[in-house]
């Protein structure tokens, strides 16, 4: 890489990382400033956005690595895998492999069908 | 790996290590796209684990080294693998409240992907404050590093691996959807919250199949945020605001 390409990365690097540092320090002084219950410092706005964006990584990530009838079926029976596995047991570890195993069975077995 | 236990006997940083596993069926596999494409972009092997260790920001790499293949001015090439991490704004605010008081949480930023944010945002609340730090650490560090493991497996051996195993790169990465939808599941606590989160999941999906990944997350969480300011069943109560943090 030319040292221009080396500037770039690096000036990429350094601003993806105050991207998610500074807004840390101005709400870390927040909290000192206002003392109290952290919950109750925060923005509302702010505090009703963290669960939307974990929703909004769920959905953009539902979209499969190869899109078309078969995978949007596995991913269906996947969710719902995972769903079923996560009502019962409430844990993280067995909801997402029960969900990975449901999803590769059904694109194993449709892949196999369509040969 | 239970999300509703307040603690673990474990050391911290192997919870926290433990619990970050399902995020490598997601990780590795695009590691691995993301290192045989930037070879393929013309990039050394080495040149694309350090775009990997230092830039950490999955989406942001392949634009970055698919604009350097075309040509585009550098400049131009920053601004818009700043602009794809902009997201990350909302994120460290969100965990400020459970962050214990140490020197090194700035620096451990770093690690703040889309999926340790996820992770954290339901895990640190059910953590003892003498235990957050160890279990962030854990679970960044091994996400950072299966990242950084990945690209250089995919930079040196990609072709191989993507001919021999292409049906796991189509598998494993289910698991981030399942991750997320396991995070998201404990926070449906009201209606007003389902039809928010529902349309959020529903919107950003949408957005994703018309091809714009790059803003569906922000652009859907604001679809959601409006939808949550805008309807109300009944008398809502102030409180509703923050039940998706407290998993009622």
């Amino acid at each position: 890489m030319s040292s221009a390409l080396w500037t770039a990365v690096l000036a990429s690097a350094l601003g993806t990382l105050l991207i998610r540092l500074l807004p840390l320090l101005w709400m870390q002084r927040r909290l000192q400033r206002q003392g109290g219950d952290g919950l109750e410092a925060m923005p509302q706005w702010l505090s009703l956005l963290g669960p939307l964006m974990i929703a909004a990584l769920f959905g953009v990530s539902l979209m499969p690595v190869a899109p078309g009838a078969s995978s949007w079926f596995a991913t269906a029976i996947g969710v719902l895998a995972t769903l079923a596995v996560w009502w019962r047991k409430r844990t993280l570890g067995w909801p997402v492999a029960a969900g990975v195993a449901a999803y590769g069975v059904v694109v194993m077995l449709l892949g196999t069908a369509t040969l | 790996m239970s999300l509703q236990a307040a603690s673990s006997p474990t050391r911290p940083w192997l919870t926290g290590m433990s619990e970050a596993i399902p995020l490598l069926g997601g990780y590795v596999p695009v590691a691995i796209s993301f290192g045989l494409i930037a070879t393929q972009a013309g990039f050394s092997a080495w040149e694309a684990v350090a775009i990997s260790t230092l830039i950490y920001a999955g989406a942001s790499q392949f634009l970055f080294v698919g604009m350097v293949a075309a040509g585009a001015p550098l400049w131009l090439v920053v601004a818009m693998t700043l602009l794809i991490n902009l997201r990350h704004v909302v994120y460290a605010p969100n965990l400020a409240p459970w962050l214990s008081a140490s020197r090194l949480w700035p620096w451990l930023m770093h690690g703040l992907t889309d999926q340790i944010f996820a992770l954290a945002h339901a895990r640190l609340p059910q953590l003892p404050a003498a235990q957050r730090l160890g279990w962030y650490t854990g679970a960044a560090l091994l996400a950072w590093l299966s990242w950084i493991g990945g690209t250089a497996l995919g930079a040196l051996a990609g072709g191989e691996l993507v001919a021999r195993w292409a049906l796991m790169g189509e598998i494993l990465p289910f698991a981030l959807p399942a991750l997320f939808l396991v995070l998201v599941a404990p926070r449906f606590t009201s209606r007003r919250w389902s039809l928010a989160l529902g349309l959020t999941i529903v919107s950003a999906l949408l957005l994703t199949t018309l091809g714009l990944t790059n803003v569906a997350v922000p652009l859907a969480a604001a679809c959601g945020a409006l939808c949550f300011q805008l309807v109300r069943f009944g008398h809502a109560r102030k409180s509703e605001h923050t039940q998706g943090e407290h998993h009622e």
